[in-house]
């Protein structure tokens, strides 16, 4: 502990540098990694390594390697490279391989070495094949730039979205620029080259020379240039053994630094963090490590081995055959506690719980210090912070003891910054474990977030440890669990070795019905890996019938869809097979599964009563349905044919089919009707008029009002109108006439089916009191009060009520009785109600 | 979501489409309203919205509702279950208003004659000849009071209301002092909005009042009435058979054959034969528009909510359809303690429409003083008989 800050190197008068151990490699590299292509990924990612590549005029016949590590050396895949020459490698954000071949082809490879796809940089670069390439990264995602044997610049900000860009020609160039990178300004990627001692910028439209600010003179050749994580800023190394540091936009100097090393370096990289206090640049030889910055003096490692650096947010790694360390400039919390003699609240804090352990008396004074200066949620606050940024778990632990002792002294101290900050370390340590070998620092952790870095542990294919983290940190199951388990069963569905049914089993028993997963997802990721049934039966966990249905579509697993769809109850869903199968299934097999599910069938009807009134007949044919086809040809007599001949005929149909139906009672109508029609054309020919659609009482009824009355009775006898209904027909139509003699011989032909009120009305209602009056004494006796009010004796009326006894004849003509006329008469009634009740 | 056609959608063609919706329509409440804890339902259709429910309620596994529940049950019925509840004429005021000239969406349109402002020397030349269009809710304080009253109990509230509200007129004579003018001032828009609520009300009454005292509606009642108690429902019925000869509007006759067949189980297939000859032989054109009988419906939910459906387990069975209980469990956090006196809440659902005079007698139920249960309605459509044999009637096409 005495000498924690022993690895810490000053650089100038404000900042500390220390560099530490990540991980001991044990990845049993075979060659030096100066033989190799390397490829490392940012945030803690994959390593790739092309071994043996074609450089070196090695025995054409042995094909190189494709090694992939993780950050920790342990191997993920490991694969004979088949394709053509490799100029470089590079990983997306996405953590998946790209590798740039001569011809301009880049090959897209995942984590765990499978081919995911491939795209071409184009015919010029085609043409003219690859000299160089870099893959680097934007806001929008991972670009590809290449520089063409031609020395033209090609390049692509997002190989997602692949857009080619050529830019524009550098004047005179003749031979390939001594260094080149690109930046990224103002969301566009431009690029940067050096020519002997002249820098170019190149955008879309132009190619501009530049000079950046305050460059030392003496300059013949740049060797390297460094653009920062954030592409803020630059940094170039001249022939002369100069650094220059500045901003990107090439209109600020940072610093400069002359090493009075004139070997090109074999890398340079920018090593700062975000609101550093220092900007440094760290670069390499081939045994030598230098930082340096706004200082006079550097920092200088020796390197064992052959190394190879990885620029961060936060820092630079820096990895060897052997060990993978990490360099980063000190953070200024950590730089406040643990500076020798510092006097930080911090500081005081970590010191006073050491006493504290020791039961010492110290542990008050200080804690008293503290309080003094009112500094103690500062002195947590501050402890919290260097935790994070510990990579030790012990030292780790110490903070957070300290942090947790001074919370004790504080009235308010919110607490979710600690338990935030527990948490987070709690993951972090867990990635960071060798066998997982993710070493991300707690600056890039947040940078990423947790829902990138799960992804990136199913991308590791560590399920298990994605959803400990989930549960640990109580994610939303959508979210969180339930998509890692989604991946998972994706992932078991591409193991070709499992049967069916097992992965089937395997995948609904981890899975359950766990909420958010969706199994049509899993199942659409089976079918495209060709395992149909594996597909099907996955569907079969599915609960959203929305999801299942297309996707049996599309596996041409239509009746299986169709029940499904009709499980579901959601209508469209089965009118859209239904119009899928129509397509798909010749007629007759269409018919046949419709037969088997009545709800589809009735669907199908509906749509055929609307759209295909021939399909619906057959459809009726098929199942010797004979009632409905015969309402069918009914409904086709109406609205299809013109001429009584062939309505008649339709009509007939309609019979013949009811008749099959043994509808006994619609076939007589029908063809009673046949015989109405026929009629009627008859009629229209020997009378005139209209008679044609008329319903047979009408046609009566215009036979008495044109006074044939002969054949009106023949008519209603042969279509038997009950007797009822013909006085009724006969009374209305002569009351139209006003044929008020006939209508008396009428209701003297017999006694009247329907009683004598009807006629007091009717005449009534021609107002004709006259004649009402002679049917009023005919009306019946239970009938015969309200006759008599009808034609407006009151008086008599009022006479029978009373002789009937009946309290409610006698209160509806007591009602009839208006003001003076009828005074007598309501008297009458109201003394016969007294007489009534006395009784 | 009103879709007429529902019953004939799902009991003629076999088309459930109208089921769904009510389901989809059911979750979209429950997310909003809380996931209702107790499902109940009596009938085929019923029982497929609940199965659909309980489908939904899956497939959306994962976003757990957390709002609590406003209500406590849900009821699905089937107007199957009760066919002879609609086909009734309703004898509410608003089931009148409606069976004579049809709500539409809470409005109704009246003959404009009664509502002429009556104006001197106008001499009824310019009297309006569009209709009148009023919107008929729980908002207008009048109606809201004899909307659910038996159409004879109507006039004695109107003229009740009639006396107050001179009376309040009348009491600006009686103020003095500016302030209490100011006073009566501040009162008029209220007592004005009365006045106006009144007279429509007292024009629609009259209207109504002109059809019910009509001969023809008593003899319709009458004959109701005698169905209902089982009088001769198995014979040819003289006044339907008199509505056929005088060409009373075919709806109206087709309502009272269809009364009598659900009264009787059903017609003798001679009675049915013999009707269906008299209207071939007479057809009419379709151009136009209950005292001492609760509708089986609502004593369904009447049991249901005391003493519970087990105590009538027998009536249930004969009744058509399956019913069934479901429940939807709730996070601990959701279930509600009762507080005594609190009123349960009960969510209806009328599969294939709903009367006025239904929802009437449910809000009566609701007002019972030990009733205990507040009822919500919701329903495919609100209808009455004509409508409901109107939206059976094949389309020509």
């Amino acid at each position: 502990m005495d000498c924690y800050t022993a690895n810490w190197n000053p650089l100038g008068d404000s900042a500390f540098y220390r560099k530490y151990e990540l991980y001991s490699m044990d990845w049993d590299l075979k060659e030096e990694l100066r033989d190799c292509l390397v490829a490392a990924a940012p945030y803690g990612g994959p390593i790739a390594l092309l071994r043996n590549p074609w450089r070196k005029e090695k025995a054409a016949s042995v094909r190189p390697v494709l090694d992939i590590y993780s950050a920790s050396g342990v191997p993920l895949a490991s694969l004979l490279w088949k394709s053509g020459p490799v100029v470089s490698l590079g990983w997306s954000a996405e953590e998946e391989l790209l590798c740039v071949q001569e011809d301009g082809a880049v090959l897209v490879y995942g984590l765990h070495g499978d081919f995911r796809r491939h795209f071409s940089m184009g015919n010029e670069v085609l043409q003219n094949r690859v000299l160089d390439a870099r893959i680097f990264h934007t806001e929008f995602g991972s670009g590809v730039a290449i520089l063409t044997g031609a020395h033209r610049f090609t390049l692509s900000a997002n190989v997602g979205d692949l857009k080619l860009r050529r830019m524009p020609e550098v004047p005179g160039l003749q031979s390939a620029p001594s260094c080149w990178t690109t930046l990224c300004q103002d969301r566009v990627a431009h690029i940067l080259l050096a020519v002997g001692p002249d820098l170019y910028l190149l955008d879309h439209a132009a190619c501009s020379a530049v000079i950046p600010p305050g460059l030392a003179p003496g300059v013949s050749s740049f060797l390297q240039m460094a653009v920062s994580f954030t592409y803020r800023h630059l940094a170039l190394f001249t022939d002369t053994g100069y650094i220059w540091m500045g901003t990107a936009s090439l209109k600020e100097k940072l610093c400069e630094f002359n090493c009075n090393i004139r070997a090109p370096p074999k890398q340079m990289v920018w090593c700062s963090r975000p609101r550093s206090k220092e900007r440094a640049v760290v670069v390499a030889w081939e045994r030598r490590l230098m930082v340096v910055g706004d200082a006079p003096e550097s920092i200088q490692f020796v390197l064992d081995e052959d190394s190879y650096l990885v620029p961060e947010l936060d820092g630079v790694r820096i990895f060897s055959r052997s060990t993978h360390e990490f360099l980063h400039e000190v953070p200024a919390a950590s730089e406040e506690i643990f500076k020798i003699a510092s006097m930080a609240p911090g500081a005081l804090l970590l010191e006073a719980q050491k006493e504290y352990e020791k039961e010492s008396q110290k542990a008050d004074e200080y804690l008293r210090e503290i309080q003094e200066l009112g500094q103690l949620t500062q002195a947590v606050q501050q402890c919290i912070e260097a935790a994070g940024h510990e990579h030790q778990p012990e030292m780790q632990k110490s903070l957070l003891r300290a942090a947790s002792f001074g919370k004790c002294f504080l009235d308010r101290f919110p607490p979710d910054s600690f338990v935030r900050m527990c948490q987070d370390l709690r993951v972090l340590n867990a990635v960071r474990d060798y066998h997982i070998g993710i070493p991300l620092t707690y600056s890039q952790y947040k940078q990423l977030t947790i829902q990138v870095l799960l992804d990136r542990l199913v991308l590791r294919r560590l399920y298990p440890l994605a959803i400990q983290i989930c549960e640990y940190l109580r994610l939303p199951e959508v979210q969180g669990v339930s998509r890692i388990l989604a991946h998972w069963a994706c992932y078991k569905v591409q193991q070709k070795d499992v049967s069916d049914e097992d992965v089937a089993r395997a995948i609904n028993q981890k899975l359950g019905d766990t909420p958010g997963v969706s199994y049509s997802d899993i199942a659409a990721r089976a079918y495209g890996c060709g395992r149909t049934e594996l597909a099907i039966k996955l569907l079969e966990y599915e609960p959203r019938s929305g999801e299942q249905v297309p996707l049996l579509l599309k596996m041409k697993r239509s009746k299986l869809a169709l029940s499904k769809a009709i499980e579901s109850g959601d209508t469209d869903l089965v009118f859209t097979v239904l119009l899928h199968l129509k397509n798909e299934l010749n007629r007759g097999d269409f018919f046949m599964t419709l037969r088997n599910q009545p709800m589809a069938l009735s669907l199908y009807r509906q749509f055929c009563k609307h759209q295909e009134l021939e399909t619906l007949k057959d459809l009726y044919n098929q199942d010797d349905n004979h009632q409905e086809l015969g309402s069918f040809h009914i409904r086709a007599s109406y609205a299809a044919e013109e001429r009584i001949e062939g309505r008649v005929a339709a009509l007939q149909t309609a019979a013949d089919a009811f008749y099959k139906a043994k509808n006994e009672f619609a076939a007589k109508a029908t063809e009673d009707q046949m015989r109405l029609l026929r009629l009627q054309r008859r009629l229209e020919d020997e009378l005139g008029g209209q008679f044609l659609d008329l319903s047979l009482h009408d046609t009566v009824t215009t036979l008495i009002l044109g006074g044939h009355n002969k054949r009106a009775e023949q008519l209603a006898r042969d279509f038997r109108i009950p007797d009822k209904r013909l006085w009724w027909l006969k009374l209305t139509a002569l009351a139209d006439l006003e044929d008020w003699e006939e209508l008396e011989k009428f209701s003297k032909s017999k006694k009247s089916p329907i009683g004598y009120l009807p006629f007091v009305e009717i005449c009534m209602k021609q107002h004709n009191k006259y004649e009402a009056k002679k049917y009023a004494s005919r009306v019946g006796p239970e009938q015969k009060v309200k006759a008599l009010l009808l034609v407006g004796d009151v008086a008599q009326a009022a006479d029978v009520a009373i002789e009937h006894r009946n309290e409610a004849e006698l209160s509806l003509v007591l009602s009839h009785c208006t003001g003076a006329t009828d005074g007598a008469t309501a008297d009458k009634i109201q003394r016969a109600r007294a007489q009534a009740q006395k009784k | 979501m009103e879709s007429e056609g529902a019953f004939k959608e799902c009991y003629l063609e076999g088309d459930q489409t109208s089921l769904y919706h009510a389901a989809k329509g059911l979750m979209t409440l429950q997310a909003l309203y809380g996931t209702i804890p107790q499902i109940f339902g009596k009938g085929e259709c019923a029982r497929q919205v609940a199965n659909m429910m309980i489908r939904m309620k899956r497939e959306f596994t994962g976003s757990q509702n957390s709002i609590f529940p406003v209500f406590d049950n849900l009821l699905l019925l089937d107007r199957n279950v009760d066919l002879l509840t609609p086909l009734a004429t309703q004898l509410t005021y608003e089931g009148l208003i409606d069976e004579i000239y049809g709500i539409q969406n809470s409005y109704v349109k009246l003959p404009p004659e009664k509502f002429a402002p009556k104006k001197q020397g106008d001499g009824g030349k310019d009297l309006p000849t569009e209709a009148k269009k009023l919107q008929l809710n729980s908002a207008e304080e009048l109606y809201a009071e004899i909307r659910d009253k038996n159409f004879n109990a109507v006039g004695s509230v109107l003229s009740k209301k009639a006396k107050v509200i001179s009376a309040a007129f009348e009491e600006r004579h009686n103020a003095k002092t500016v302030g209490e003018i100011k006073q009566f001032v501040s009162q008029l828009p209220h007592m004005q909005a009365a006045r106006g609520s009144l007279a429509n009300h007292t024009s629609i009454a009259e209207l109504v009042k002109d059809v019910t005292t009509s001969e023809d509606f008593f003899d319709k009642l009458t004959v109701e009435q005698e169905f209902m108690s089982g009088i001769d429902t198995d014979k040819v019925n003289n006044y339907i058979e008199d509505c056929i000869a005088q060409k009373h509007p075919l709806i109206k006759v087709l309502r009272l054959v269809c009364l009598q067949s659900v009264c009787n189980s059903g017609l003798k297939q001679k009675v049915l034969d013999y009707y269906k000859r008299e209207i071939l032989q007479n057809p009419t054109d379709i151009s136009y528009v209950y005292s001492g009988y609760a509708p089986l419906s609502v004593r369904l939910a009447q049991l249901l909510s005391r003493p519970g459906w087990r105590s009538i387990e027998e009536v249930l069975r004969i009744l058509p359809g399956p019913h069934f209980e479901e429940r939807q469990p709730l996070p601990t956090g959701l279930q509600k303690k009762r507080q005594p006196g609190e009123n349960r809440v009960t969510l209806i659902f009328f599969l294939g429409g709903v009367t006025f005079a239904e929802i009437a007698a449910l809000r009566f139920l609701s007002q019972l003083e030990d009733g205990g249960t507040e009822y919500v309605i919701a329903t495919t459509k609100l209808m009455n008989g004509t409508s409901w044999i109107e939206a059976l009637m094949e389309k020509p096409f």
